[in-house]
């Protein structure tokens, strides 16, 4: 009875966020359009580097697209963790940690409508990117990249909220944002690895989202294989268990 | 079984001890008035009764839990209406309650029902599809309230309910409120107004300082303080010769709003006699009132200081 | 003349509250310095083989070249910034405490400005350090550091005329916030990031026509190659053009607010 009432719970939390989109366009509109708008400036500027050794495709919109939709996952999840301190601030939070409804049901809500609202941006940058003639990914590889968007959007949200939770303030928002900013970028991101130079291919190398932005990068510039979706599952799995743990850990020690 | 029991609770913020160590019970089916000026700990205490708070020492049960091992339960018993009303600007008021049903873990088809007549019940069916954001104070309050029943609790907690209300809101809020308990609602209600817990409580808690300092029926701590009070109003205002008058008659009061304030050891036969030697010292008396003790002369004679003249501010509860 | 020093004090203590408000709540710091930054770092170490395409200027590194375009950044951040701290301070009616006070209104605008300048120059300073500790040396030395210096207090000023004459003309702190994407893509659309000839078609054909594109190489000249006075003087006319265009909307605004009260 109380698992029914708790997917119940989860699923009006879930309607409750689509008021952020409709309700507001205006607030949702730079979410949604931002990483596009990179997509198409880091190709403007950047889109000749595919001319360097090193490249294994020879368009740059095909070998950017995987960071966009990833960006627009770190943004989606961010924002959650900021309407969630806005929540906290106007006391609405108080009205969910009233309530009997667990805990770890109230933070899937959230999560859940993140992983479904990132998908909007990614949908985007994708159109233009294949109407500019990026490459097309195949379904596998689409199916790839809207799963692997969808969980960088669960890592974001559990980043946003467990920050929001600690700091109980909109004030945190950069942090949020920058957290997102820097996981994403400080990897395979503008060119391969190996045309890295210095810190940041040390840091590319280990920061697990490299493994990720190549799993979903795969279907776009060559084709999906088993070596890199593996590793990116793994790297997936880990970074949502280790943002989620800690945002729940967040929400129980909140009444502290 | 009381609706409430507590048991030495205390809350410290670093090193702010916000509630000190307060014991109360409450009955089930009555109205509780928990007193007190900003910083006293009224709210801390009922974030903790809530449990939106983690008491740092002493016990608590709501409704027959206690509300740190059994907070879900508790939880399932109350209804909450804080200080700030918690509401989402961008939902209407339907949809709000529809949702609190859910989170309530009630059937949809019910939920609705509840939801549809308690916005009958507190007057916002007309607005209830415009969104909350665009609703006066009044209403919001109203909503807040309607949202904390959609469940029927046992034990509902109004922290400060009609604070920043017009007098009209207020009063539809208090009957509101003693309807409830009609109906067999216990309400543990916070204010910073005693009409407010003259008109509506049963028993009143004044607590200051994070310690309860006084408790009972409104009569019965009335008659503890026992007697009427002078306020005189003079011309030049209050002055030591004044004050020094007004000694020799009976104890004084601390100055409110200018005036001067004696509380007379043998009632209102003194009312003439002070007068007249304050005449004779040359001092003119404008205005004076002979007043019966109030909820305010409770407070004044516990706390030292009167309620309206609030000074500090509550730490917020991290 | 005691008309000119009062207004001159009032826009030195304005300008000195909008530098302690920047620096009393460090989130207003991030777009100014901290996202600038990352985004360097993140820029040279990830297209720094870009140097060997052929057409790069001849640079002793990406990060030398890309400081130009860091400080560009900075000072758009640093233009929107201060028209939403402007912004803010019409939400809060700090501002009709200005207005009532017996001062040039224009000086209440200065005033930002100044600020946004100052705020301009130290990201100059922090972005030409980075340079010399991480191997980017400026060419034209020590006189190459002050004019880019100049430049960039200059851009920080033009900018901060637009961000203000939003900010008075909304009155919202949230509608001068969205203009935030707005920023890059200007930035995407110049020499900013990347040398024009460089670019991709219509970002390559944009930037020649963007004027940000000329002040950037003006501010990048004496870092790369040395003091060109082509380009230094180019770079000030697009200043000028950007500035005059900023107190011009920023002195309509002004007036249609006193005028209407909102």
């Amino acid at each position: 009875m109380r698992s029914l009432a708790n997917r119940a719970a989860i699923a009006a939390l879930i309607t409750r966020s689509k008021n952020e989109l409709i309700r507001v366009p205006g607030a949702a509109i730079p979410g949604i359009l931002a990483p596009t708008i990179f997509f198409l400036g880091l190709n403007g500027v950047f889109g000749n580097l595919v001319q360097l050794r090193g490249f294994d495709t020879d368009s740059y919109l095909s070998f950017i697209i995987p960071i966009s939709m990833l960006q627009g996952a770190g943004f989606t999840g961010a924002a959650t963790g900021v309407n969630l301190a806005r929540d906290i601030e106007q006391g609405w939070f108080d009205r969910l940690m009233a309530s009997p409804t667990p805990r770890w049901a109230l933070l899937a809500g959230m999560v859940l409508s993140a992983c479904a609202r990132a998908l909007i941006p990614a949908a985007l940058v994708l159109t233009i990117a294949l109407l500019l003639g990026a490459h097309f990914p195949g379904l596998i590889g689409l199916f790839l990249s809207a799963l692997f968007v969808a969980g960088m959007a669960a890592v974001a949200a559990g980043w946003g909220t467990m920050l929001a939770l600690r700091y109980k303030s909109q004030s945190a928002a950069p942090l949020m944002q920058a957290g997102m900013f820097v996981l994403i970028l400080f990897t395979a991101a503008y060119a391969p690895l190996d045309l890295l130079q210095g810190w940041l291919h040390d840091i590319a190398v280990v920061n697990p989202v490299t493994q990720i932005v190549e799993a979903v990068r795969q279907g776009f510039v060559g084709g999906v294989g088993w070596q890199d979706t593996w590793q990116g599952l793994v790297a997936l799995v880990v970074l949502m268990a280790l943002m989620l743990t800690a945002s729940l850990r967040a929400m129980l020690r909140f009444n502290n | 079984m009381p609706a409430i029991v507590v048991e030495g609770l205390e809350r410290s913020f670093d090193d702010v001890e916000a509630v000190k160590g307060v014991d109360l019970e409450v009955q089930e089916g009555e109205i509780y008035g928990f007193l007190g000026p900003n910083g006293a700990g009224k709210t801390t205490t009922v974030r903790m009764l809530t449990t939106l708070l983690l008491p740092t020492g002493g016990r608590a049960e709501v409704a027959g839990h206690d509300v740190v091992r059994e907070a879900g339960a508790v939880r399932r018993a109350i209804g909450v209406a804080l200080q700030e009303a918690a509401l989402d600007p961008l939902m209407t008021g339907r949809e709000l309650i529809r949702l609190q049903a859910t989170l309530h873990g009630l059937p949809r088809a019910e939920g609705r029902r509840r939801a549809d007549a308690l916005l009958r019940r507190v007057d916002l069916d007309g607005a209830a599809d415009r969104r909350v954001g665009i609703y006066s104070g009044g209403m919001q309050r109203r909503l807040d309230l309607a949202a904390s029943l959609v469940h029927e609790p046992r034990v509902l907690f109004l922290d400060e309910p009609t604070t920043g209300l017009d007098p009209v809101s207020r009063k539809t809020i208090w009957e509101e409120v003693a309807k409830l308990n009609r109906e067999g609602t216990t309400v543990f209600l916070t204010t910073q107004y005693l009409e407010e817990a003259d008109q509506l409580a049963n028993r009143v808690g004044i607590i200051d300082h994070g310690l309860l300092v006084a408790e009972g029926t409104p009569r019965e701590l009335k008659g503890q303080v026992g007697r009427p009070h002078l306020e005189l109003t003079l011309a030049g205002g209050p002055s030591d010769a004044a004050e020094e008058i007004c000694n020799r008659f009976g104890k004084p009061l601390p100055a409110k709003d200018g005036k001067v304030l004696v509380e007379l050891e043998h009632g209102a036969a003194e009312v003439a006699p002070v007068v007249r030697a304050l005449d004779e010292a040359g001092i003119s008396v404008e205005s004076l009132d002979l007043v019966e003790p109030t909820l305010d002369d409770v407070f004044v004679e516990k706390t030292g200081y009167h309620l309206e003249a609030e000074e500090e501010a509550e730490p917020a509860p991290e | 003349m005691n008309a000119l020093r009062t207004n001159l004090r009032v826009i030195a203590a304005l300008g000195r509250r909008s530098i302690w408000q920047t620096f009393r709540r460090p989130q207003l710091m991030a777009p100014i310095i901290v996202f600038p930054t990352l985004l360097l770092a993140i820029q040279t170490g990830g297209a720094a083989a870009s140097v060997d395409l052929p057409g790069f200027p001849d640079v002793d590194s990406f990060l030398q070249f890309m400081l130009a375009g860091s400080m560009m950044q900075s000072m758009l951040l640093a233009g929107n910034s201060g028209g939403i701290a402007l912004a803010v301070d019409i939400e809060m009616g700090f501002t009709d405490r200005l207005f009532a006070a017996p001062i040039s209104r224009f000086s209440i605008v200065l005033g930002r400005l100044a600020g946004t300048a100052t705020l301009g120059a130290l990201a100059g300073v922090w972005f030409l350090a980075i340079g010399l500790i991480f191997g980017a040396p400026i060419e034209e030395g020590v006189w190459g550091a002050l004019i880019v210096l100049l430049l960039v207090s200059l851009t920080a000023t033009a900018i901060g005329g637009i961000g203000a004459a939003i900010a008075l003309r909304t009155g919202s702190a949230s509608v001068v916030q969205g203009l935030f994407p707005l920023v890059f893509v200007v930035l995407f659309l110049s020499s900013a990031f990347f040398p024009q000839s460089l670019m991709v078609e219509p970002a390559k054909t944009i930037a020649d026509y963007n004027p940000l594109s000329t002040i950037v190489e003006g501010i990048r000249d004496p870092i790369i190659s040395g003091f060109s006075a082509t380009e230094f003087f180019d770079a000030l006319l697009a200043v000028a053009g950007i500035g005059l265009a900023g107190l011009l909307l920023a002195a309509a605004a002004l007036r249609r607010r006193l005028r209407t009260g909102g």
